[in-house]
């Protein structure tokens, strides 16, 4: 949607917009183009409608920015109090929803620890590992050391046979 | 600010809050700064007239629709909107930008009428 620097006045809600909530509200209803058009115009007539009595009564609050108190009272005075009940309804219902929201990432998030606490039990578990490893290790060296060790005396073993089979060929060609 | 500034930002603190409105808060925000004097609007405020305009295009679509002669037709022009406009006093704020509008002849007429008076 390109949207050009220009007049500011010539800002309307885009009209897909309202096509789409006009055939929402009356569907199977043949709307006229004109008339599609018009309802974009109203639409800017009533925010601005709108937004002026509501900043008339904020000027009159002393507040600086315009409140959801400010809208609904300009709603009131200007008759249309009938749109009053639903709008609080929507608004509180996302105000619920976002609280729901955040409560329940913050729960995953923590587990109701507090973050120190996450850290300490982190360290831990990290000591722990390291400790299991070193051990491992020391067990595999232990491992090793003995096999050499046996391989050694097997090998020393070996040679001693060899040794001992050799000196008893030389008795035998004596003995002749 | 400039006016794209001003539809990014809106439009990123909507998506965050999970406030989905049929008509586009972002451009709402700058139809109300155009008004002469607006200066500062609180998000729930603008979450509360956006969501007042989506009641506002359904009750006049409706409202001019029941009241209005192209209803046999199961159609909607202007000369129904028009005639809401006129009857139902909320609606006289929109007098002004949608005049009745008037056959040329019944125009033409009206003038020659207004001429015999003077005479």
């Amino acid at each position: 949607m390109a949207s050009s620097s220009g007049n500011d006045d010539d800002l309307t809600i885009p009209r897909a917009a309202i096509n789409k909530m006009i055939k929402e509200t009356l569907p199977n209803v043949r709307v006229a183009n004109d008339a599609r058009e018009l309802v974009v115009n109203c639409c800017t007539e009533f925010i601005h409608l709108i937004s002026s009595e509501a900043n008339e009564i904020c000027n009159k609050s002393e507040k600086k920015t315009i409140s959801p108190e400010h809208v609904i009272n300009a709603l009131e005075s200007l008759g249309f109090a009938s749109y009053i009940a639903e709008v609080k309804d929507v608004l509180q219902e996302c105000k619920t929803v976002a609280l729901k929201r955040r409560k329940a990432s913050s729960r995953l998030e923590n587990l109701g620890i507090p973050e120190e606490e996450l850290l300490r039990q982190q360290q831990e578990l990290f000591a722990k590992a390291r400790q299991q490893q070193a051990e491992l290790a020391q067990q595999e060296w232990l491992q090793m050391q003995q096999a050499a060790q046996q391989a050694q005396l097997a090998a020393a073993s070996a040679s001693a046979t060899q040794q001992a089979g050799s000196s008893q060929e030389e008795d035998e060609e004596d003995d002749v | 600010m400039s006016s794209n500034k001003v539809e990014e930002n809106v439009s990123a603190t909507q998506a965050l809050s999970g406030r989905s409105t049929s008509l586009p808060m972002s451009r709402v925000k700058l139809i109300m700064k155009s008004s002469p004097d607006v200066s500062h609007i609180n998000q729930d405020a603008l979450f509360l007239t956006t969501k007042a305009t989506e009641l506002f295009v359904q009750h006049l679509a409706q409202y001019s629709f029941r009241k209005g002669c192209g209803k046999e037709r199961n159609a909607l022009g202007y000369s129904d909107l028009a005639k809401a406009a006129e009857e139902a006093e909320p609606f006289h704020f929109l007098t002004d930008i949608l005049p009745k509008k008037i056959l040329a002849r019944d125009y033409l007429r009206s003038l020659e009428e207004r001429t015999e008076d003077s005479d």
